[in-house]
């Protein structure tokens, strides 16, 4: 059956995985290669980091996005193998994927920024400290991991699109990982940015929205950013209830969001103060307007909504919206400090160094790299 | 087992950071990088201005916010109630100086605060990140404890110097660089303080000299809101607030 079958010839679908492939071996090539230079040669005294206040740089900020965009994937892709929702069936396996590529590029950039990554594979899973968010975090995505290795596993040997019961547990550690991320800020009740307990709802509402941005976007980029060769059933989820959901989700992000800052905006208790500093930052009026409020009307909109570039459009202005306001999130919250001393003016700076950005090319790369060749070699991309 | 804290008292102490200088001898630390410092506050502007400094150690809490977050339990607390980081299970991962309150907690691998960078004039080997030309016997090391030098990719922080007070004669109530008995097991903070703005001592024991002053003088601990329950009491007389103004700005 036509509709069934991929619309773009199989050759010219390698050439195209091929090329994505080479693109992405080329970033890891750049990011990686300067970002390694950098550290063998000097350490991580290169990255802009201090003892005086910003302890958790971009790099946290590039592995929670590219974890937590893990997570939702995974959960959109439950949506087909746990809830039966049809419609997803044909993004679910790409959403796997993309799930995988994500996480091994976010943990490749934790691994740079740990001082002792090794130790950690064994000293958390054998200390047991229950009461830090991250033993469960390090723990869940340790399981999440092997599980969807499994499942992925699966999709390679069957080459089919069949519902895994594997994937309850995929979907549910996903949404563990989602909310212990969250609590790892939210439970920080010194941190007065950072401290609540709607930051894990927060942090899922974003990990699904940005979820949904991924997989309109590379479901794009598989056809070439051409609309027309589409499988009609994907152009029908992605103008029906893929856009509600994306819409919706938006909405929900721009709600929590808004109203985090209004909140912080107005109060005048000590920390709050660097809420004014990211009103005052045009880097934050381009994520609130450019990169959640155009989307949203994008989504809503009849017209818009049916039309591949806009989908494209606001697929691409909520993943680079969700970067900057995660680490508008993550430095803000430690911009003040909690104890001042005459080292600490009253809103400390930060800015990523060229070895910080090297580990979000890096990022990238990776994860283009494991998608592409999943898509080349791997049958990421078939359906049966 | 004792459980030992600090009193200081704002109104002796001249802001001379002799303890900071001593703390940095004993513990091989960075220059810059002081596990124990004195920090200055400047509130309002000529003429009406209020200078004012805080001797600042790590606050070895009751309760420490730094020990829950510890995903490999790296960061502990011993019975006699000492909070320690063990740098052979500690990933660097710096989320306990994400919820230290107090900010007392330094990871080594950062940017040197104090240039030229002392570690690439005394490179280390094994272990040792660097080789400070001046550093304690190197039986008093145990990385177990976070005593020693610092390797990379760890986080260190005061100890109450534990190699001195661990081994301080069992039931004595006051570590107390005045009395001979005691004198080599008191902390180097507290031993160098020439105006004795600095008290050590067993909290659990009614006859201290801590116990004493903090009674007597109204000792008070630093953000009590956090529930952290520091155990380093500061004396203020009474007369101005202990804690420098939240709004005060840098000196
Ligand atoms: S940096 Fe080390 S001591 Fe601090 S929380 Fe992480 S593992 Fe524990």
């Amino acid at each position: 059956m036509a509709s069934m079958t991929e619309t773009a010839p199989a050759v010219e679908r390698g050439n195209h995985f091929q090329m994505h492939l080479i693109v992405a071996l080329a970033l890891v090539a750049i990011g990686g290669g300067y970002a390694l230079f950098e550290l063998l040669q000097y350490g991580k005294v290169q990255f802009n980091t201090t003892n005086y206040g910003i302890f958790w740089g971009f790099p946290i900020v590039v592995y929670d996005y590219f974890l937590l965009t893990s997570t939702g994937l995974a959960m959109v892709a439950a949506l087909y193998h746990v809830f039966g929702l049809e419609e997803f069936k044909f993004v679910a396996k790409r959403c796997l994927w993309l799930a995988l590529a994500g996480l091994m590029g976010g943990v490749a950039v934790l691994f740079l920024e740990l001082g002792n990554p090794w130790i950690a594979l064994w000293a958390t899973p054998l200390n047991m400290q229950t009461s830090s968010p991250l033993f469960w975090k390090v723990l869940l995505v340790g399981a999440y991991t092997a599980l969807l290795a499994i499942v992925l596993l699966g999709t390679i040997v069957n080459r089919d699109d069949r519902r895994n019961p594997l994937m309850y547990a995929v979907g549910l550690l996903a949404l563990l990982i989602t909310l212990a991320a969250g609590s790892v800020y939210g439970m920080m009740a010194m941190r007065p940015v950072w401290f609540g307990g709607q930051l894990p709802v927060v942090f899922l509402i974003e990990s699904f929205m940005g979820a949904l941005a991924f997989t309109v976007f590379f479901t794009h980029l598989k056809n070439g950013f051409n609309h027309d060769t589409m499988r009609p059933q994907t152009r029908a989820l992605f103008e029906g209830t893929l856009a509600n959901m994306f819409a919706i989700s938006i909405a929900l992000h721009f709600i929590l969001h808004a109203g985090r800052v209004v909140t912080g905006l107005w109060s005048n208790a000590e920390g709050f103060q660097v809420w004014g500093h990211i009103v005052a930052s045009p880097l934050f009026h381009f994520s609130m307007w450019g990169c959640i409020a155009l989307p949203f009307v994008l989504m809503l909109l009849p017209a818009t909504r049916r039309n591949g570039m806009a989908q494209i459009l606001a697929a691409a202005l909520v993943m680079i919206g969700l970067l900057i306001s995660r680490y508008e999130f993550i430095i803000g919250g430690q911009q003040v400090t909690l104890f001042k001393g005459s080292w600490s003016p009253e809103i400390l700076s930060y800015s990523p160094s060229i070895g910080e950005w090297a580990l979000l090319v890096l990022a990238v790369g990776i994860a283009n790299a494991v998608y592409a060749f999943a898509a080349w070699k791997l049958g990421a991309e078939e359906h049966r | 087992m004792p459980k030992w804290g600090m009193v200081i008292d704002l109104e002796t102490c001249t802001g001379c950071q002799a303890c900071t200088t001593a703390c940095a001898m004993e513990n091989n630390r960075l220059p810059g990088e002081n596990w124990q410092d004195v920090l200055f506050y400047s509130e309002g502007s000529y003429p009406n201005m209020k200078l004012s400094w805080l001797p600042r150690p790590c606050m070895q809490c009751e309760n420490p916010s730094c020990v829950s977050v510890c995903p490999t339990r790296a960061t502990y607390q011993t019975e006699d109630g000492v909070v320690l980081v063990d740098w052979n299970k500690c990933i660097g991962c710096k989320y306990c100086m994400v919820a230290c309150p107090y900010g007392v907690r330094f990871y080594m691998d950062e940017k040197p605060v104090v240039e030229p960078d002392i570690r690439a004039a005394f490179p280390g080997e094994g272990q040792r990140s660097w080789n400070p030309p001046f550093r304690m016997p190197d039986e008093y090391e145990d990385p177990s404890k976070g005593i020693g030098i610092q390797p990379k990719g760890v986080v260190s922080k005061c100890t109450f110097c534990y190699h001195k007070v661990s081994q301080a004669p069992e039931g004595v109530a006051d570590l107390d660089e005045a009395n001979p008995e005691t004198r080599e097991f008191t902390p180097a903070c507290v031993r160098v303080c020439a105006p004795k703005a600095r008290f050590f001592g067993d909290l659990d024991n009614p006859e201290s000299k801590v116990n004493e002053l903090i009674a007597e003088k109204g000792g008070v601990r630093l953000k009590e809101e956090t529930g952290n329950k520091p155990k380093v009491y500061y004396l203020s007389g009474g007369g101005a607030p202990v804690v420098p103004g939240k709004r005060s700005t840098r000196s």
